[in-house]
């Protein structure tokens, strides 16, 4: 007789970003943003970010994130447990050449107390959510048992100048994401940590039910602008999870405030078949957390549905034709669904899908 | 995993320029490793859609990253250019442009060895069934020179 498949659960989280440090302070709904007082932004057309005003450095914020995910590890289990680190690069990397990104992840490790590195994710903003999917599909192919996933930005001078040039960032100070009148995105503090590992060894917050992972074949940066790549991602997370749709009771999308954010309305119309289920983007509280964002954004899912109360889509003007979704706007909307969807995109056409149960 | 095409750039190979991609020759050097092993396979696009690429770098960029360093640190005025290729997705979103590659994308950093972590990588997307067929280029910006090799692979061992 076939053995059921494992299913992976997310036992512990931990986040910071500038909404506060702690779990349950990335519920707060009113956005974050304001101006830069980390490094020198004189320079720059765009001069505002979500940032956490007593922030450490990157490696001490997800070593305390870390720390905190794995409260009720025995130091002996976390000896065990190996590290799944996504984040851009050695902080320093771009001004010292022994700075690796290797290295960094290794220390890190140890510092906490893990069994090393498993894997360290580079793919941009897709690299937190492509981390938990692997991590979930190798829980459920029996080839893993518990990691710790761990993702972070910290807004710093290099990205924040590399979006500034590229006319990515909102000129009035605000993320309107699926909004008519949006201009950009802006930056945000993402550091988060969830542990994972098969259902029934611990007590799960939250299943990870299903994922999806896609590329849109379109362009070097820009997404396709029919979303079939998101699609598919999506598609793939409710066929994994074994359900439809309309059972689905909220979706975290990736939508920034940019222009792309029409793309994901057209994947997300497309992918759930006509069904009017409740939209936000918590990008626009808490920013764009890069290569930290879609931990990020996992971890402020699993919290909402948690609590029943699905976060608004801050910064909305007005509604924008091409953007046409069930936009939880003014208020927070009680969660009539364990089941949640958090949608990633990224430069390059990379997408995921990441769909949760959450475990009363 | 079966390899059913390769291509490789010995350390100090300088690879053509890439429209769209300056300062640094991380971008061109993977397109043109990607360039080489598609066209082996599949002589010219499209290739298989369920194709993941899988790139794999301990450096990174590491030319662009100093040079937004040196830029950011002078004062200095960075263009619009250095925006669209500030992550090592941006060349695999050329690469599967062009070769409509509709699989996933992902970039990892080894901590180990670097076409072992490529090919575990590439194994865990076939056996999730996401992919049939994975591209994995492996590239290294260091002082001795720039090198990659990539790897077109599938399910099965190779002979």
């Amino acid at each position: 007789m076939t053995e059921p498949p494992l299913r992976a659960g997310i036992t512990g989280l931990a986040a910071v970003s500038a909404l506060g440090r702690g779990a349950q302070a990335q519920l707060a709904g009113a956005p974050a943003f304001g101006p830069v007082r980390r490094f020198d932004v004189s320079a720059r057309k765009v001069t505002t970010a979500a940032t956490l005003a007593d922030a450490g450095t990157l490696a001490d914020e997800l070593s305390g994130v870390i720390t905190d995910a794995c409260v009720g590890l025995s130091p002996l289990e976390r000896a065990k447990t190996p590290l799944v680190l996504g984040v851009h690069g050695h902080p320093e990397a771009g001004r010292s050449k022994s700075m690796t990104t290797a290295g960094f992840a290794t220390d890190l490790a140890a510092r906490t107390g893990l069994a090393g590195v498993a894997k360290v994710y580079t793919c941009a903003c897709v690299s937190g959510s492509t981390a938990v999917a692997d991590a979930a599909a190798s829980i459920r192919a029996g080839r893993s048992g518990r990691v710790v996933v761990a993702a972070g930005y910290l807004v710093e001078p290099d990205q924040f100048a590399l979006f500034d040039a590229g006319r990515a960032l909102a000129k009035d100070g605000a993320a309107r994401p699926f909004s008519v009148g949006r201009s950009g995105l802006l930056l945000g503090d993402a550091v988060s940590a969830v542990v994972l590992e098969p259902v029934g060894t611990r007590e799960v917050l939250a299943e990870v039910a299903g994922w999806g992972r896609a590329g849109d074949a379109h362009h070097v940066v820009r997404p396709d602008p029919n979303g079939h790549g998101m699609a598919r991602a999506v598609g793939d997370a409710l066929r994994r999870a074994g359900i439809g749709p309309d059972e689905l009771g909220y979706v975290n999308a990736n939508a920034s405030g940019a222009d792309g954010d029409s793309a994901e309305a057209a994947a997300l119309r497309g992918a759930l078949d006509g069904h009017r289920i409740p939209v936000s983007s918590t990008k626009s509280v808490h920013g764009h957390g890069l290569e930290g964002s879609g931990l990020l954004e996992l971890v402020v899912t699993v919290l909402a549905v948690h609590a029943g109360k699905l976060p608004v889509n801050a910064g909305h003007l007005g509604a924008d034709p091409d953007c046409d979704l069930d936009l939880i706007l003014d208020a927070p909307r009680p969660a009539a669904s364990p089941y949640a969807l958090t949608v990633n995109a990224a430069f390059g056409g990379a997408n995921t899908a990441l769909l949760v149960r959450s475990v009363s | 995993m079966r390899t059913i095409a390769e291509s490789v750039m010995p350390q100090g190979t300088v690879p053509p320029p890439l429209p769209g991609f300056v300062v640094s020759s991380f971008s061109p050097l993977v397109a043109a490793a990607a360039e080489q092993c598609l066209v082996a396979r599949h002589g010219k696009p499209p290739a298989e859609p369920r194709t993941a690429i899988v790139l794999v770098s301990g450096s990174g960029d590491a030319g662009m990253a100093e040079h937004v360093a040196h830029l950011v640190d002078g004062g200095l005025r960075l263009g619009p250019l250095l925006f669209f290729q500030a992550v090592p997705n941006s060349v695999a979103g050329h690469v599967a442009a062009r070769w409509g590659l509709r699989g996933p994308v992902v970039c990892l950093c080894p901590t180990g060895d670097p076409e072992a972590e490529g090919l575990a990588q590439a194994r865990l997307l076939v056996d999730d069934g996401d992919a049939d067929e994975v591209l994995v280029v492996l590239v290294e910006q260091t002082g001795a020179g720039d090198s990659a090799h990539a790897l077109l692979v599938t399910e099965g061992d190779s002979p």
